[in-house]
């Protein structure tokens, strides 16, 4: 840093200049990463209802839409409302049960239309209803929204674009022959913090907090204790994909997992973490709604900040 | 650590969750050689603990009844578990699983011998005195009676408690169904029995086919076998009753009912 020659300076700035602007930029950017991923994991704080989760709900935190899907039918098929066909079509055995959630309800549907499970998710109905289970679990708070996600995003990718821009300075300092010291000592810190800001999460801590609690209190549900699902009923069958996947759906029913074609899987329990989601990507409306959600999270966000 | 009292129910990792329901349990029992010596205990027997009901581990593996001494390692077993559970006692089975070294896998009935009963009394002693807890036996259920039987069940029965001073653990299913496949009346080996030593009693589901009654513990239980745990109960009301369902389990209304079922007929409080 003792190097003053002005005509060697890489990009005609000095080190001690760049360095502190550069760090200037950095820690800015680093506090308002941070502050949008702390909002992020808080949620929103609007509407707390001690309602206990249903297993729809449970499987949406834990696995996503896809999951909520085998969570319903797992207890459709517990119930003994629908079947599989040799062509591997859902079909309906009887009338629909009662006490169906709107989920169960749109897939009941489906299966009478003798849909596929992999064309579930796609399904106009079911894509319905599992906006409605998402549109709770964002308001419960425990399910981040797609607007906070983005603006937790966009700040990551800027802290990321600050990396790259740091690197080449390293990089082109090293091969004009500066010392890179201060800089390097800058940069690996700036990458560990890019590399914790970057995950945007599904869920929130309360949401994460929820599907332990629920997984806490339905040990006996573990696909180890070979749950008696007859005994159970419907609601334990769905609890149990939940919780577990589909290696519940599985032991539940082999032949009918089989047929239907539903994978063997098995749910880490450490929620959702986005990817599998292939029907809600779009955000439609949900913009606008994260926008006055947002004006009036400055409280929670003072108290994330503090936490 | 009290005693085993009310109606009580079979714990299984199956219905772990419908046990753990039930409101007014005091009382389950658990497969001993299910529950681990060392290590976690299974998450559902850790609640009823909390909730201070009382677990008494089931043996079912000791082979009181072998010629050669009960294993000591597997007597090491039940009594840790018994220790870990806090349990007021265990019990076993008067019977055999193995001989000469060959596993039976399942539980064989003892010739009725004087011989047989040196061999349980002898066995059971050594069982004794490495246990804390005090021991229930249980006879179990045969389809056919030795050829060279010296003594009755009941004889038998009260031979083995008076020499050891174990307790009983009376299955009311076994009796119903040893008496209704030899034709006999159940009530008269009752009337014979020392239900004063009774600590709890067994009652199971079960079927019948090819003329025999089996003792399923996976079919609900026949209206004839609460009818004897009503005359039972007439007689010498056990501290407590237990429901033993091992498999092909019901919705949990059925399982409800069979226990509430079970309350009515000895008179105890219903535990759902």
């Amino acid at each position: 840093m003792s190097v003053h020659a002005a005509s060697g300076d890489t990009w005609g700035i000095s080190g001690p200049t760049f360095l502190r602007y550069y760090l200037a930029a950095a820690i800015l950017v680093v506090v308002i990463a941070a502050y949008h991923r702390v909002r992020l994991a808080a949620g929103s704080t609007g509407a707390m209802t001690t309602d206990p989760l249903g297993p729809q709900q449970v499987a949406y935190l834990n696995g996503g839409p896809r999951l909520a899907v085998h969570a319903a039918l797992g207890g459709l098929r517990a119930s003994g409302a629908i079947g599989v066909r040799p062509d591997r079509r859902l079909t309906t055995v009887g009338a629909a049960p009662t006490g169906l959630t709107p989920l169960d309800q749109a897939i009941h549907w489906a299966a009478h239309q003798h849909a596929r499970v992999g064309d579930l998710p796609q399904d106009e109905r079911v894509r319905t209803a599992l906006h409605q289970i998402r549109n709770g679990l964002e308001q419960r708070g425990l399910l981040t929204d797609d607007a906070q996600r983005a603006r937790a995003r966009f700040w990551a990718t800027i802290l990321i674009a600050l990396l790259g821009l740091g690197v080449l300075r390293l990089v082109s300092g090293l091969f004009n022959g500066h010392p890179v010291g201060y800089l390097l000592l800058t940069l690996v810190p700036l990458l560990i913090i890019t590399l914790v800001l970057r995950r945007a999460p599904m869920l929130t801590r309360a949401g994460r907090s929820a599907v332990r609690s629920v997984r806490r209190e339905h040990t006996h549900l573990a696909p180890a204790s070979a749950p008696a699902y007859a005994t159970y009923g419907a609601a334990g069958a769905a609890m149990g994909v939940a919780l577990y996947g589909t290696a519940s759906l599985w032991a539940l029913d082999p032949g009918f997992a089989e047929q239907a074609e539903i994978q063997r899987q098995a749910a880490s329990g450490s929620g959702w973490t986005g990817g599998s989601d292939g029907s809600s990507g779009g955000g439609d409306s949900s913009g606008g709604d994260g926008g006055s959600s947002c004006g009036g999270g400055g409280g929670c966000g003072g108290g994330g900040c503090g936490g | 650590m009290t005693g085993p009292s009310g109606v009580g129910i079979g714990w299984r990792p199956e219905i772990a969750g419908f046990v753990a329901d039930l409101p007014g349990l005091r009382f389950v029992e658990v497969v001993a050689e299910g529950v681990p010596a060392s290590g976690p205990l299974p998450p559902g027997l850790t609640q009823l603990r909390e909730r201070a009901v009382t677990v008494v581990p089931h043996g079912v593996r000791l082979s009181l009844g072998g010629a050669e001494p009960v294993d000591p390692a597997r007597v090491g077993h039940l009594a840790a578990v018994a220790q870990r559970l806090d349990a007021p006692l265990i019990s076993e089975h008067i019977a055999f699983v193995r001989a000469g070294g060959l596993e039976a896998g399942h539980l064989l009935p003892l010739p009725r011998s004087r011989e047989a009963v040196d061999a349980v009394c002898a066995n059971v002693a050594r069982a004794q005195a490495d246990l804390p807890v005090p021991i229930a036996l249980e006879p179990i259920a045969a389809l056919v009676d030795w050829p060279d039987d010296e003594l009755d069940e009941a004889d038998f029965l009260t031979e083995i408690l008076d020499r050891t001073g174990a307790l009983l653990l009376l299955d009311v299913a076994n009796v119903h169904a040893n008496a209704r496949n030899r034709g006999a009346d159940p009530l008269a080996l009752l009337d014979r029995l020392p239900l004063e030593r009774i600590a709890y009693a067994h009652v199971a589901g079960g079927a019948e086919y090819g003329g025999f009654y089996h003792d399923t513990h996976t079919d609900p239980v026949p209206s004839a076998v609460l009818e004897l745990v009503g005359a039972l109960c007439a007689r010498q009301r056990p501290p407590a009753l237990l429901l033993e369902r091992d498999g092909h389990y019901p919705p949990a209304p059925e399982l409800r009912a069979e226990l509430d079922a079970l309350a009515a007929a000895a008179g105890f409080p219903a535990v759902t």
